[in-house]
């Protein structure tokens, strides 16, 4: 995570930052003891569709944020290496190998997880998280709501769409069955109000970054999107992404960037590096080189919910997230971020743990590049496990690529 | 010819059929069908069949990868990379479209990039709900092969219901003949080996399927009716994904190991796709999807692997399971620590082959199957 340290890097720190730890301190609070405040806990994924479980007062636990966090801490070899003793291969992804291998050993950042009531699974970023769910399903011994999105390699049709909403209407029927509660409308609309505000208020958050200094980098994005992942529905994550934009639309007014110092502007495709976001982005700002955007924080979003239709318009959200779109899909995606971030190329992370971001970007690379005449970089990783991880050979590859995109 | 010498011979043209390359699979084919290549048994090859078509199953080959290393990362399973590196070489020009179904993520990839190359002359992408366990995916489902049927009848005209039972009839039968070909080889061993079995799969997937029919039917008629005796071999379940390779069979046997069963889904699977042929084709086509468990890049419930897997062993008699997993598998290597505990605990005892292209460095794998047949014997 980058930390004020104007010597080594003259970042500015988003002063907001005290708000947001106090803010997912709170929430993890909650989250390790639901009991205390008489909360249902539900596992979800990251592009499940949380406004249901808000609107039935469960709360959201994400195993995925739990991995980064495991990266981000650097806890998660051992967790994996937990996991790989129980038979689960190195070549799985690793926010699933940590979540397995925390459950098992009651070890990592958190200590012992919530244990979940249920499980609510949506395959809309890949189909891993059938797996994995199917295991915590089987180890808890918990009952698990799947929401299936069949993959959009070209367009969203009617009938996906219907079959997504059905499925809503079931998840709801679901929920008031394991909750033992009536399902409040009223309720709903609410927290459908608020997760369309936040997910309003974090994309023009992220939309600050077009300006030239670019006030919010992808690696301060990468921090602050836990909010827009966990908090999605509640007045919290409104509330804290009005707080930042604030900050961030003064930022603008000054002139004042993330860093003092950017010559060349970069998207970057795909989940970070947890372990290693701090080094990288020093590196990169001592090349005057600053990741203004992101495909991986921008896919949270969404599109707006239609409040006169909710049910309707978050199964077309949820069916069409970034991750479950094609690649045709993808390269519009990268070259919009190109254009409208005005920026002078990009780097990919080639994820091991993800092949639904990873499968294709060697064709993505070459079709960005010659839409937009800017150069790209493939980097290979994975998200938070560092074994797969050549530090010094990235860092030189990345160190070239920016002196060559400079010269352009 | 004695019916022993046409038997062998039976045998021996089958695996001659298996060996094929694609060049000379193409070469066989009736020049008056178009071929429409798939790779996962979720595409029903019936409606490719009642379109005049001759559905070919694309499946992993012992092939350097040299063109697909520049479209895929390392850490994919050598059936993406293999079929990718056949489409780039132009190996699979003779396909008149192909038709890729919803699976893993891999195979999500492979399938855009297969668009993006645009080579052959159509490609559907059919939507198979990963939710296996509900009406509603069914009704979806439903109309996703309405969509594929009205595409194929567009390149190949009407494909009529009584078209439709027919195909869904022949494809009955071969599951039938090939079943019994595996409950023949159980009961008379010495008479077929597995490898001689994973050959007769293989080459099914290569012929015309009528063709295909009559050489199962020879093949049980020329069985001879006495078994040739019993085999020393330890008995052994085969479980894994579309690994057919008789490459791996064979190596299993000179081991020791004798395969009485496998749940591979190029293999012994298949065979549980069965279809009703007294409701309608289509109807009955998209119900064998939902009364079955098949494949663990679906969801039907946190057991069903499990209960499935476990009953088929404990019916094939087998004293081990193996578990031949392509490397980089994610939907076969979640399943399988849960699995192989639960086998465990039933006292089977499992190994586990993680594989890559068939031409690999075969000795480490047969000391390990060695040393796990010893165990067992």
């Amino acid at each position: 995570m980058p930390q004020t340290s104007p010597k080594e890097s003259s970042y500015r720190e988003i002063r907001s930052l005290k708000d947001y730890r106090r803010l997912m301190k709170s929430y993890y609070l909650i989250a390790k003891n639901p009991r205390w405040f008489g909360k249902k806990v539900a596992w979800i994924t990251s592009g499940g569709a949380v406004e249901p479980l808000y609107a039935m007062g469960v709360l959201p636990f994400y195993p995925e944020n739990y991995g980064a966090m495991c990266g981000a801490s650097r806890t998660s070899v051992s967790l994996c290496e937990t996991a790989e003793a129980q038979g689960y291969s190195r070549d799985l992804c690793s926010y699933a190998r940590c979540d397995i291998g925390s459950s098992l050993s009651g070890k990592g950042p958190l200590g012992v997880l919530p244990k979940p009531d249920f499980l609510v699974c949506g395959n809309n970023i890949c189909g891993t998280v059938i797996k994995w769910y199917e295991i915590q399903a089987r180890a808890f011994q918990v009952p698990l709501f799947f929401l299936d999105t069949p993959f959009i390699h070209n367009e969203l049709e009617a009938h996906t769409v219907t079959y997504v909403r059905k499925q809503m209407e079931e998840y709801i029927a679901f929920l008031e069955k394991t909750v033992k509660g009536p399902f409040s409308e009223k309720r709903f609309l609410k927290v459908s109000a608020r997760s369309l505000e936040a997910v309003r208020l974090w994309k023009e958050v992220l939309e600050l970054s077009r300006h030239r200094p670019a006030p919010f980098a992808a690696f301060d994005a990468f921090i602050h999107m836990a909010p827009i992942v966990t908090l999605r529905g509640t007045r919290w994550a409104v509330w804290y992404y009005r707080k930042l934009k604030k900050e961030l639309e003064a930022r603008v007014k000054n002139k004042e960037g993330a860093f003092a110092r950017e010559e060349l502007r970069l998207i970057w495709d795909n989940i970070p590096i947890w372990y290693d976001i701090r080094n990288l982005s020093k590196m990169l700002f001592r090349h005057g080189a600053v990741l203004v955007a992101d495909t991986y924080t921008s896919a949270w979003t969404l599109k707006p919910v239609d409040l006169g239709n909710p049910l309707e318009s978050l199964s077309r959200s949820y069916a069409s997230v970034h991750l479950n779109l094609g690649l045709e899909h993808k390269v519009t995606k990268m070259v919009s971020l190109m254009e409208d971030y005005q920026a002078d190329g990009f780097i990919m992370h080639s994820n091991r743990s993800c092949k639904t971001y990873s499968l294709n970007q060697y064709d993505l690379k070459k079709k960005v590049s010659e839409r937009t005449g800017k150069p790209g970089l493939i980097i290979e990783a994975d998200h938070t496990d560092s074994r797969s991880y050549a530090a010094a050979q990235v860092e030189k590859q990345i160190e070239t690529f920016v002196e060559m995109a400079k010269k352009r | 010819m004695s019916s022993k010498t046409a038997f062998s011979n039976l045998i021996s043209e089958l695996g001659e059929i298996a060996s094929w390359s694609y060049a000379e699979t193409a070469s066989h084919l009736p020049p008056e069908r178009p071929a429409v290549g798939y790779f996962c048994p979720y595409v029903p090859e019936e409606l490719i069949q009642a379109g005049r078509a001759i559905p070919i199953r694309l499946m992993d080959t012992p092939i350097k990868i040299s063109h697909a290393q520049a479209h895929l990362p390392a850490y994919c399973c050598h059936l993406v990379k293999s079929a990718l590196e056949n489409y780039l070489r132009g190996d699979l020009d003779f396909l008149q479209g192909i038709i890729f179904s919803q699976s893993c993520d891999s195979m999500k990839g492979l399938a855009d990039i297969w668009a993006l190359k645009g080579r052959l002359s159509f490609q559907f992408n059919l939507m198979v709900p990963t939710r296996l366990d509900s009406p509603l995916a069914r009704d979806y489902f439903k109309i996703e092969l309405e969509g594929l049927k009205k595409t194929l009848e567009e390149r190949f005209g009407e494909i009529s219901r009584q078209s439709l039972q027919e195909a869904n009839r022949l494809f009955n039968q071969i599951r039938k003949q090939l079943g019994g070909v595996y409950a023949r080889m159980r009961q008379d061993p010495l008479r077929l080996s597995g490898t001689d079995l994973a050959q007769i799969v293989q080459a099914g997937y290569r012929l015309d399927r009528e063709r295909y029919l009559d050489s199962l039917n020879r093949l049980l008629e020329l069985w001879p009716d006495h078994p040739e005796g019993k085999s020393p071999d330890v008995p052994l379940f085969l479980t894994g994904n579309m690994a057919h390779s008789a490459g791996w069979f064979s190596l299993i046997e000179e081991a020791g190991g004798r395969i009485v069963q496998d749940d591979l889904c190029s293999g012994g699977r298949t065979l549980r796709l069965m279809v009703k042929e007294d409701q309608d084709p289509l109807e009955a086509l998209v119900d064998r999807y939902f009364n079955t468990y098949f494949c663990p890049t679906k969801y039907q419930g946190p057991l069903a692997h499990q209960e499935t897997l476990f009953k088929e062993v404990r019916e094939s008699g087998a004293k081990g399971v193996i578990f031949l997993f392509f490397k980089f598998c994610e939907p076969y290597y979640f399943d399988y620590p849960d699995l192989k505990k639960f086998l465990e605990a039933q006292g089977l005892p499992t190994l586990l082959l993680e594989i890559e292209d068939p031409s690999q460095a075969r000795e480490q794998l047969k000391l390990r199957i060695q040393a796990f047949v010893e165990m067992l014997s």
